[in-house]
């Protein structure tokens, strides 16, 4: 079962307020630190684990996700497995709206459901006004509304919230890359015909059935708008004005807190010799934007590259009162998984020593491959619990950080209530039941 | 240069993709080699292109543009450098997305660059079959066989083609590069891969390096 949420970000408040009612948990621990402080650890929030979750509990794809169960007690169980500060889960959120619009897809044995690029849905500007607007009954539409309200009942306190893929990312989806750059760079008047597809036809209709279920929130993300995926005149002219207007109309028409576009302008530069400073802080302040947060928001950048003196200085330029902004610092899942965990654990300490001995740290991973070995996730994890204990040790280098102790997963499994859900699955044989898509 | 030639290039480097074709068949018309057209034209203009990327002055749209419009420009090329003779002897470079995969993104900007550097490639698509990529060794003989892959669930074929390869005792023939967004040097360290192409750029670079730096 997953733990309480509620309560221990209640609990966090009061900590933060100088009301000390003993160490709250993980929630609560986030809580304090994206306040600026700290409690007893630095704490490791959750990331996207979908896949990686699948791949660890052996369950099979094709079930997997068409099964909201399955779905979300195998991300949950991993998490706690794992011992993130924090239960959270994730759809694969990029693909539910043009699925639903009929998109060609790719479905396999061990990965998530995949657009075919090879077969847009979107071939000529005549298709926009033949798609749309979006079938809420359609595809694994549905899935994602159950989805969500089950994950409130998992997680108690959370607000029922709506993923869905934001305007760019949608388009990219829809008519692959190159034609979405092609139409706002070249041809604007496509370009403004695409963004408004995506938003009167797919995403308003979208989050007019997440309002009818009683959904008071959304969380559009973005990833086809990482930098330098796009460049910031594509985020200035379309991606953010487009997320603003959709946010405004949710709340005007339907009572809904939505922020679309997260992840937009996330510093996602490969090559360590174009990393650039004022680059770096531009990007922050997107994806500061974007989150609705005043923070340093880390997610899928090469980070193990990056000098985190410049994270450190865009946190306190952006904080007041010589105090900094919080940081989430988020080790890069490829990293995470092709690195030793002596690599790991020193990467961590470095971290700490540099950017948490104030408080207002957060570790993060933006999503952890399939195919990461366990072991890194226990080792990342136990580095930032024994490392990041306040007060931070003068000399990290001095803590002796034991390898992790854990259990496999099947044996920690054994007894659990998702047991038996996660066995069955294993059984599964796709003949037998039919898939929603 | 003439001033023809220098408009190709700029059409490239901006990616103008209707104008950069047009501009080659006026160049044809105006009678400039073929060759001429290709080396100091729409090689010149991707080249050109590839340095702003390197210097941080182009983000990837724009080096969509530019591979866009570089394929445009080659359209009415190719045929003429064909009747003229241009039988340059070119590196091979056999390139296709793993099964399971079909994003081509990354693809179809490498294969522009890679034409840009000389090599003949020969593209096999998306979601290809392993066997597929054994047969194209076979009938191609290639120097460089690309796996791409966009998925860290479908990059795990790789290791099987490799691995496949040397089975068929194919794998000292030929070199193999692997690249997208959840590969890595550690990874293709780790399924005996002979390169990572970290972007484009550097798989055309890498490319060029493992074939002793010169084609044609």
């Amino acid at each position: 079962m997953a733990r309480p949420m509620l309560l221990d970000v209640l609990h966090g408040i009061l900590y933060s307020k100088g009301i000390r009612l003993g160490i709250p948990g993980g929630w609560g621990r986030l809580t304090v630190a994206m306040m600026g402080g700290h409690t007893d650890i630095v704490p490791f929030q959750c990331p996207q684990i979908h896949d990686h979750a699948m791949t660890v509990a052996r369950v099979p794809a094709r079930k997997y996700y068409w099964d909201v169960d399955l779905n979300l007690d195998t991300q949950l169980a991993v998490s706690q497995w794992y011992g993130f500060d924090m239960d959270s889960a994730y759809v694969d959120v990029y693909n539910y709206e043009v699925e639903a619009l009929g998109a060609k897809m790719i479905y396999s044995d061990n990965a998530m459901p995949t657009v075919d690029s090879s077969d847009p849905l979107i071939k000529t500007p005549a298709d926009l006004d033949r798609i749309g607007p979006l079938d809420a009954s359609k595809g694994r539409i549905p899935m994602s509304i159950e989805w969500g309200k089950k994950l409130i009942k998992k997680l108690p306190g959370i607000p029922l919230r709506g993923n869905f893929t934001s305007h760019w990312s949608l388009i990219c989806q829809a008519i692959g890359y190159q034609k979405a750059i092609r139409a706002v760079k070249r041809d604007k008047g496509y370009g403004k015909a695409l963004f408004d597809w995506a938003n009167d036809q797919v995403l308003f209709p979208y989050m007019q059935a997440y309002a009818k279920e009683g959904f008071k929130a959304g969380a559009g993300v973005d990833a086809w708008a990482a930098y330098p995926v796009v460049s910031f005149d594509i985020i200035d002219e379309w991606i953010l004005p487009y997320a603003k207007s959709f946010s405004g109309r949710c709340k005007k028409e339907l009572k809904m807190n939505v922020l679309a576009a997260a992840g937009a302008g996330d510093y996602c530069e490969e090559d360590p010799a174009k990393f650039d400073k004022a680059t770096l802080f531009k990007c922050l302040d997107y994806t500061c934007e974007t989150a609705g947060a005043k923070m340093a928001f880390i997610a899928m950048g090469r980070t193990q590259d990056w000098d985190m003196h410049w994270v450190v200085e865009y946190a306190y330029a952006r904080g007041k009162n010589g105090k900094k902004v919080p940081i989430m610092t988020s080790l890069n899942g490829r990293y995470l998984r092709d690195s030793t965990p002596e690599e790991i654990t020193r990467k961590v300490g470095e971290w700490i020593d540099l950017m948490g001995r104030e408080g207002g740290l957060i570790f993060y991973v933006g999503s952890i491959p399939a195919d990461t070995p366990p072991i890194n996730v226990h080792t990342a994890i136990h580095a930032v619990h024994t490392l990041g204990k306040y007060p931070i040790a003068a000399d990290l280098s001095a803590v002796k950080v034991e390898p992790p102790q854990f259990r496999p997963f099947d044996e920690w499994l054994n007894g659990r209530p998702e047991e038996d859900l996660i066995l069955q699955a294993r059984a599964w044989e796709p003949e037998r039941e039919k898939v929603l898509a | 240069m003439s001033d023809k030639l220098e408009a190709i290039v700029k059409a490239i480097v901006e990616g103008q993709d209707d104008a950069a074709p047009r501009l080659v068949e006026e160049a044809l018309a105006e009678g400039l080699p073929p060759l001429d057209i290709l080396n100091k034209g729409v090689v010149a203009g991707i080249t050109k292109t590839g340095e702003l990327w390197k210097a941080n002055e182009y983000f990837l749209p724009d080096v969509i543009l530019a591979a866009e419009a570089f394929k445009a420009a080659m359209a009415p090329l190719e045929p003429k450098l064909k009747e003229s003779g241009d039988n340059r002897s070119r590196n091979k470079f056999v390139i296709g997305v793993v099964a399971g995969d079909v994003h081509d993104l990354g693809k179809g900007l490498v294969i522009a660059l890679l034409q840009s550097a000389g090599f003949e490639v020969i593209d096999l698509g998306i979601n290809v079959p392993r066997t597929a990529f054994i047969n194209a060794v076979n009938e191609h003989t290639p120097d460089i066989l690309g796996l791409g892959a966009y998925m860290s669930t479908t990059m795990l074929e790789m290791k099987d083609i490799i691995t496949e390869l040397e089975a068929q005792g194919l794998r000292s023939s030929v070199k193999v590069m692997v690249g997208g967004v959840p590969t890595s040097q550690e990874f293709a360290n780790q399924i005996g891969a002979d390169a990572w192409g970290k972007d484009a750029l550097m798989a055309m670079e890498t490319a060029l390096e493992i074939v002793g730096g010169r084609n044609g």
